[in-house]
């Protein structure tokens, strides 16, 4: 038993030794995980604390238990934050939807292009976008989707196109600020969403394909048959991490375009701790809601973890 | 949100971290030979007891500032001068009043500072979390003497209690502690119903006593049947906005039209009791109008989605007939208009009312308390700053600021009276010009002579009476005298003696009635929009809307909140 043990130590031991060029190339990476992602962690305790920022010292903050919790999901404060809850959720969801059937569907006529300077070259075009801020996005989107006289193209093709007689006002009304959220962010990240898919697709194995032709299929039946099974597995994981990230349903683009008209759609938890938690000097409140946010995120990915076990997938963690 | 927060909290950190180190030592190198100079000469080459300014030590000072203004261009003469004269340097960051609500709130979180920071925000957070300075040690005969004299009078009212439970000043006001008499002709407070020249001349200047919404939005429909487009574009009849910082543009109004003076969002009655106004009768009936406006068309469109800087843009295209503002706030749009020579699009204020109430529209200048600049707790030299402010008091430099350069931007004449030639006015017109060779942005916060210099001159061309009647276009020359006038501010009431308290707007509230305050104005940004905008047979019920959520906020909270400042103001400035 106990030689049996320090053999043991020892092939731990040994592989350390063999394996210490490794070890030493990720020390760094290490410390920057633990730095920039746990060691912040110390500060949730903001959230049990009436936090003030004359107070120097975070030692001699007054401590509140849950009663930012408390604040936080109850009364009006409450109403608000549930509703802007269920904005994120649902701004995200839609947008993840969409950009999962535009980034695979995107990636599946790419691959069936079989000449590759058309394909480099609406490749290009459509992850151009990706690379602008979006603060210049927002612009570009609250142009277009404004009046004519004011350079709305959009209302000016449809008044023009007899399908609509007077412009609509696309960004007063609530009931299309999720789909602007998600048309947004589908413009702006489906053509970078599908190099990762048409990576997957070219380690799928062309004897494959010929099998297929040989059988008889068609160019559907190889899409559906081949190619989307081949890249399934890609696929099912970039699902749970970004399941993971449903409570980011972005930043920039509710506030730059949301208005007291569409605040009832357009105001996510991002917006609602800015304006109630930083801009209000309540950063106790803001770190509560940070902190519920995280706690929903572990919640829904493992969920999504399972759900991918059970179907027989990678898992991720 | 969390990552976010503790993102950019590290980030800021980091940078801070660095930009002290560096910061200190740039500070330390200026401000040694400094120390030197002063013990050398034995503190006494002058009054004030402070380090002396000079070309021979030259420092550096970081200024933060909340102004509409941009930063100077590199080459500027009065920075220049500051360099040559006093050795001074100063590093701008300069934050629009409207970023300025998340903007204080991560420098809060991060605790690091510019040396000099020039605050316009009314809930005092700046103080309130730490990050400035008392002044009071500074503010003495000997030391800082021209900045003592400036609010000697006032230290009651300027005293904030920062929440130790001790009254300081942090703050230089700004704007409106005067000196000498007060003389001018273009009064930036000024809150109105603003309505294009041109409209007034096609109408062939009718009289604007007696001013009703009515009568006021006629005009407007009047002038756009006859007019529908201006320059090629589409005329707009009223413009509304709803930015954020801007939103009393839309909820303000309904007190003037009720012969209200500004108190923000209440309306105080005799017995010096407030209430708040947004569900009342005079709300629902401005709302109303404007939804049966907007019906008609005389209302732009795009009013609610816009920000601050499309709807200045929008005004600076000379197609707005009318809208409520106050004028230092649209003060770029009309200034561009005016450097495009298009005087006829620049607008006058009317005083629209409700039958038998009489207009308070212009109240007397009331002194900005808390409002200005104050100096930071990261500051490594605090004397050496108020030095630079105490001389930027003297009239010679007070002077530089608003009139510029004698022989240069103006002359004076064998009565000592200062004017401008034509050439010198048209210049100050030019905004690029004004970029190289004023300083608006830094003086914008900065404590100021208003009203009269010790020589008898006006604090600026625009306020010297004969100055201003000469620098005006013919087409203003002309407008005014077909109205009888001689300046812009008679076109407003002559204000009566404002009560004690006023004005609320600036009364400081607690965390809670912040709150309160932050889910009215949410309220209102909400439902006033749709209300306008909707089918005058929806007006009721959505009217009915807004105020059954206005009753599930706890607005007691707030109310309370500013009947305690009112009549703490009763108390503490009564005399």
């Amino acid at each position: 038993m106990e030689a049996n043990s320090a053999k043991k130590r020892k092939s731990v031991w040994n592989t350390i030794v063999a394996q210490h060029e490794l070890i030493i190339m990720s020390v760094p990476l290490l410390l920057y995980k633990i730095l920039f992602s746990y060691v912040p962690i110390a500060g949730w305790a903001m959230a049990f604390q009436d936090y003030k920022p004359s107070i120097r010292s975070f030692w001699k903050q007054k401590w509140v238990g849950f009663d930012n919790f408390v604040n936080l999901f109850t009364g009006l404060n409450g109403e608000r934050f549930l509703r802007d809850l269920k904005n994120t959720l649902g701004q995200s969801f839609l947008t993840l939807l969409l950009g999962y059937i535009g980034a695979i569907s995107l990636a599946l006529l790419l691959n069936e292009v079989k000449n590759t300077t058309f394909k480099k070259i609406v490749q290009n075009i459509t992850y151009m976008p990706h690379f602008l801020s979006w603060v210049i996005v927002t612009g570009l989107v609250s142009t277009m989707l404004a009046i004519p006289t004011s350079g709305g193209i959009i209302n000016d093709v449809l008044i023009r196109l007899g399908l609509i007689d007077e412009p609509i006002m696309f960004l007063s009304e609530p009931k299309y600020f999720w789909w602007i959220v998600a048309f947004s962010n589908l413009w702006k990240e489906m053509g970078w969403n599908t190099i990762i898919y048409l990576a997957a697709m070219t380690s799928i194995d062309p004897t494959l394909y010929e099998a297929a032709v040989i059988d008889g299929a068609n160019r559907y039946q190889k899409m559906w048959h081949i190619t989307l099974p081949g890249i399934k597995s890609t696929i099912v994981v970039l699902l749970i991490m970004n399941i993971g990230h449903l409570l980011e349903a972005g930043f920039e683009i509710q506030y730059f375009l949301g208005n007291g008209l569409v605040v009832e759609k357009a105001e996510i938890i991002d917006i609602f701790v800015l304006k109630y938690g930083i801009q209000m000097g309540n950063y106790s409140l803001a770190t509560a809601a940070g902190i519920f946010k995280t706690f929903v995120s572990i919640i829904l990915i493992s969920i999504a973890n399972f759900i991918a076990d059970r179907l027989g997938e990678e898992k991720l963690i | 949100m969390k990552r976010f927060v503790s993102l950019l909290l590290v980030t800021l950190l980091v940078l801070s971290l660095t930009a002290c180190n560096t910061a200190s030592k740039q500070d330390t190198a200026a401000t040694t030979p400094n120390n030197q100079t002063a013990t050398e000469n034995g503190g006494t080459e002058q009054k004030s007891g402070l380090p002396v300014l000079s070309p021979d030590n030259p420092v550096t000072i970081s200024v933060w500032t909340m102004t509409n203004y941009s930063a100077p261009s590199a080459d500027n003469k009065l920075s220049k001068l500051l360099k040559e004269r006093l050795g001074v340097t100063i590093n701008y960051e300069i934050i629009p009043p409207e970023n300025a609500d998340q903007k204080i709130g991560v420098l809060l979180a991060g605790g690091e500072y510019a040396d000099l920071m020039g605050t316009t925000d009314l809930n005092i957070r700046l103080i309130k979390g730490g990050a400035l300075i008392p002044l009071d040690d500074y503010l003495t005969e000997d030391k800082a003497n021209l900045l003592y004299e400036h609010v000697k009078p006032y230290w009651n009212r300027l005293a904030t209690d920062a929440g130790d439970g001790e009254r300081h000043i942090y703050v230089l006001p700004n704007y409106n502690r005067y000196y000498g008499e007060i003389v001018g002709g273009t009064h930036y407070g000024a809150s109105g119903f603003w309505i294009q020249k041109h409209v007034l001349e096609e109408l062939g200047y009718p009289s604007l006593e007696n001013m009703t919404l009515e009568r006021y939005f006629q005009m407007i429909e009047e002038y756009m049947k006859k007019y529908p487009t201006i320059d090629g574009m589409p005329t707009i009849g009223f413009e509304l906005l709803c930015a954020p910082g801007r939103e009393w543009v839309l909820t303000n109004p309904p007190q003037y039209l009720a012969g209200h003076p500004n108190n923000g969002g209440v309306v105080v009655d005799e017995n010096n009791v407030a209430t708040i106004f947004a569900d009342k009768e005079i709300a629902k009936r401005y709302y109303k109008f404007l939804n049966q406006m907007n019906a008609k068309g005389l209302i732009d469109k795009e009013s609610f989605t816009q920000t601050n800087d499309q709807y200045l843009a929008k005004l600076a295209t000379g197609r707005v007939l009318g809208m409520y503002d106050q004028r230092w706030a649209f003060g770029q749009a009309y200034d561009s208009l005016v450097a495009e020579g298009k005087y006829e699009r620049t607008w006058v204020p009317t005083m629209p009312v409700y039958e038998g109430c009489t207009p308070y529209y212009a109240d007397r200048e009331v002194m900005n308390i808390n409002q200005g600049y104050g100096i930071s707790v990261s500051c490594k030299n605090p004397d050496i700053v108020v030095s630079f402010l105490n001389t930027m008091m003297s009239e010679e430099w007070q002077k530089l600021f608003n009139w510029g350069i004698e022989g240069e931007d103006y002359y004076v004449d064998e009565n000592g009276r200062f004017y401008r030639t034509p050439e010198q006015r048209e210049q100050q017109n030019d905004l690029v010009w004004r970029n190289k060779n004023k300083l608006e942005a830094l003086y914008d916060n900065m404590p100021k002579i208003q009203g009269t210099y010790s020589d008898g001159n006006a604090d600026s061309p625009g306020n010297q009476p004969e100055e201003f009647f000469d620098s005006l276009s013919d087409y203003d020359k002309n407008f005014l005298t077909s109205y009888g006038k001689k300046t812009w501010r008679e076109f407003l009431n002559q204000p009566p003696e404002n009560p004690i308290y006023y004005p609320c707007w600036n009364i400081t509230l607690p965390e809670d009635a912040q709150v309160v305050s932050q889910q009215l104005t949410d309220l209102a940004l909400q439902y006033l929009p749709k209300i306008i905008m909707a089918d005058p047979s929806e007006f009721e019920t959505l009217w009915a809307q807004y105020v059954s959520e206005i009753n599930k906020v706890d607005v007691k909270v707030y109310e309370d909140a500013i009947n305690a400042g009112i009549q703490e103001r009763i108390k503490n400035w009564g005399n």
